[in-house]
């Protein structure tokens, strides 16, 4: 259970496994950590984020995105990544049809935000929905996900 | 010639003619999809998910002609890089994924008065004083730090901010597509997150493949044009790469997200979900269009403002003034933007979002939208290449509005990824090779950017041009090869 970087012409594709939907939601993160420094140093503090969405994909994707966004605006690269917990719909929301009503998914994760100014880091632009995949396998989860360099 | 084909696994493509290949239209394709190369380049590009890529692009609503792949086309996301594609601006669509994360990226050169001669023995000293003077790299800053109300009055007036404030005199902005200012700029279309990402790098080069590059001109291929852009062998000039940084990047993710949102029903037509675009005439098309224009203004400002920043540097290096110096722009080319423009297809004016991503406008001498500067010679185009094989300017061919929608390569493109080039190279001997053997000095801030950019890594720059000279797309006109090069 982990990630693995592998190889796209112009950009980084990352794929990771984890025992729970958790766990691969981490492992995509550190992975993205990976994409933009080979050594981590261990300075920083940890923060949480929440983010939701109206998908299990999509809420992997606005994660990431919400990483990277950090990334910029803190001037600290996120590493380190815990996901606390993923909540699903609930039946009245996953029935509901509400356009206006908050989305039905929703992740609550920390990270370790080392500062800028301590890495040798390189910007990974953005995350794509290029090729991605979220699957429940056998064993747990698998996702592939490719980053914009 | 005509009747032979190209065998690339699950896809043949049959040749039109020398250098141009076509994938036919079949299943829900719009529109056949063509492959502007050599064989030798079409041998690189069958390597990877190119040709799939511009297949799926085909799939847009409102496709118009055909999707077309320059010569420098690679595996992208979407839309390869290295794609045109014009879609109908009335019953077609635009595609944010089509434009790519960075809008406006792009690349600009401006020229100086010094020879070769002049700046040799000073080669450290100056890329020294670049490298500690133009923000690079993972949080670096920028040229200047600005607010909310700074970054919208950029959004809205681009290079004409950089004006008022300093930053730029008005011969830059004649010489700029649009002069520096995308009309249909709509700032309350990006969002506040996108602005609270590009107000600390506003000027500033960013990581990557971007950098900023002194070079020194070789050759002169046509004599007249080279004079009309002002460039003889042994020349001083300086290139500059970059884009719209994370504001671009995060409009464009915000976009993806809304069309997935609102407009699931095109998007489930689409082979590939990074292809997503919204339909023309909605509210959502309108609202990209407007972000995408704030963005592309954005772009402009910063790179403006590392150039105004460059002249400063000359300035204390040669302990001249920049003007005596002669350091004036050249032209600004994006290779990553939509654009509304009037095309003839068929007999018939017709309005179409043209997209080039990984590609550059390049129309040709008497076009009105070509600036008066350039208006008799063609539409300067610059094409950078790797670190160690220099780089081209063209200007717009004569046939390039009936071939390409008025388009040309943009670079060498990749044809390795960064991973295998960490594990070929290593940085520091690239580096070292570059300065001991070709007497480029290269200073960045990561040794992985080093060996991610060797000149390994990319096609040769020489086959791509070659290539847009013989189809009369883009002209050659002169070539550079690097002196100094600052990258994140």
């Amino acid at each position: 259970m982990g990630f693995e970087l592998r190889d796209h012409t112009a950009d980084v594709a990352v794929a990771a496994t984890g025992e729970s939907l958790d766990g691969v939601f981490a492992a995509v993160a550190d992975g993205l950590a990976a994409c933009s420094t080979d050594e981590i140093p261990d300075a920083g503090e940890r923060f949480s984020l929440t983010v939701a969405a109206e998908s299990r994909e999509a809420l992997l994707f606005d994660y990431l995105d919400e990483l990277i966004y950090l990334r910029d605006v803190r001037a600290e690269l996120p590493v380190d990544h815990r996901v606390e917990s993923i909540s699903g719909p609930t039946v009245e929301s996953a029935n509901g049809d509400d356009p206006t009503a908050d989305p039905p998914w929703e992740v609550t994760a920390t990270a370790r935000g080392v500062p800028l100014a301590e890495l040798d880091a390189r910007e990974v632009k953005a995350v794509t929905y290029s090729e991605m995949r979220l699957e429940n396998v056998a064993d747990g989860w698998e996702a592939y996900v490719v980053f914009d360099i | 010639m005509s009747n032979s084909t190209f065998e690339a696994g699950d896809i043949t493509l049959e040749q039109v003619r020398e250098f141009v290949w076509e994938i036919p239209q079949k299943g829900d394709m719009h529109a056949p999809a063509r492959v502007l190369a050599s064989e030798a380049l079409l041998e690189e590009i069958r390597e990877d998910k190119t040709l799939e890529q511009i297949t799926n692009t085909t799939h847009l609503p409102g496709i118009t002609n055909y999707a077309i792949c320059m010569p420098d086309g690679h595996q992208g996301y979407g839309f390869p890089v290295g794609g045109v594609g014009a879609l109908d601006a009335e019953n077609g669509c635009i595609s944010p994924g089509a434009v790519g994360y960075d809008i406006n990226c792009g690349v600009r050169m401006m020229r100086t008065n010094l020879t070769y001669d002049e700046l040799q023995g000073r080669e450290e000293e100056l890329v020294d004083s670049l490298f500690a003077n133009i923000p690079s790299g993972l949080g670096g800053g920028g040229v200047v730090e600005a607010g909310v109300d700074t970054v919208d009055e950029i959004l809205a007036r681009g290079v004409d901010w950089a004006l008022e404030n300093g930053h730029a005199v008005e011969d830059d902005l004649l010489h700029c597509e649009d002069e520096g200012m995308r009309e249909g700029a709509d700032p309350e279309k990006v969002s506040q997150k996108a602005k609270d990402r590009g107000k600390n790098q506003i000027g500033s080069l960013g990581s990557g493949n971007h950098f900023l590059e002194v070079q020194r001109v070789t050759d002169v291929f046509d004599d007249e044009v080279g004079e009309a852009y002002g460039l003889e062998a042994d020349q001083i000039v300086v290139l500059i790469h970059c884009g719209s940084r994370g504001l671009g990047h995060q409009t464009c993710n915000d976009y993806l997200r809304k069309i997935e949102q609102q407009h699931q029903g095109l998007l489930n037509q689409l082979p590939d979900k990074e292809l997503a675009a919204a339909p023309a005439g909605s509210q959502l098309a309108e609202d990209y269009y407007g972000a995408m224009n704030a963005a592309i203004n954005f772009a402009w400002v910063n790179r403006q403002l590392i150039m105004h920043r460059t002249r400063r540097v000359f300035e204390r290096v040669f302990d001249r003034s920049w003007e005596a110096m002669d350091m004036h722009l050249l032209y600004d080319v994006a290779h990553n933007i939509a654009k509304k423009e009037t095309h003839t297809v068929a007999g018939d004016e017709r309005e179409l979002y043209v997209h080039r991503k990984g590609a550059t406008r390049a129309f040709p001498a008497g076009h009105p939208e070509v600036p008066a500067a350039y208006r008799d010679v063609g539409q300067p185009v610059i094409i950078p290449g790797s670190m160690g094989a220099g780089s081209y300017v063209l200007r717009g061919g004569k046939h390039s509005m009936d071939l390409t929608f008025g388009s040309t390569a943009h670079g060498a493109g990749r044809l390795m990824s960064r991973t295998q080039a960490k594990n070929e190279f290593w940085g520091g001997d690239v580096q070292d090779e570059l300065e001991d053997q070709q007497q480029i000095y290269v200073k960045a801030q990561s040794g992985a950017t080093v060996a991610e950019e060797a000149p390994g890594v990319y096609k040769d720059v020489d086959e791509v041009v070659r290539v847009s000279d013989a189809l009369g797309i883009g002209d050659k006109v002169a070539r550079t090869f690097p002196v100094c090069n600052i990258k994140g």
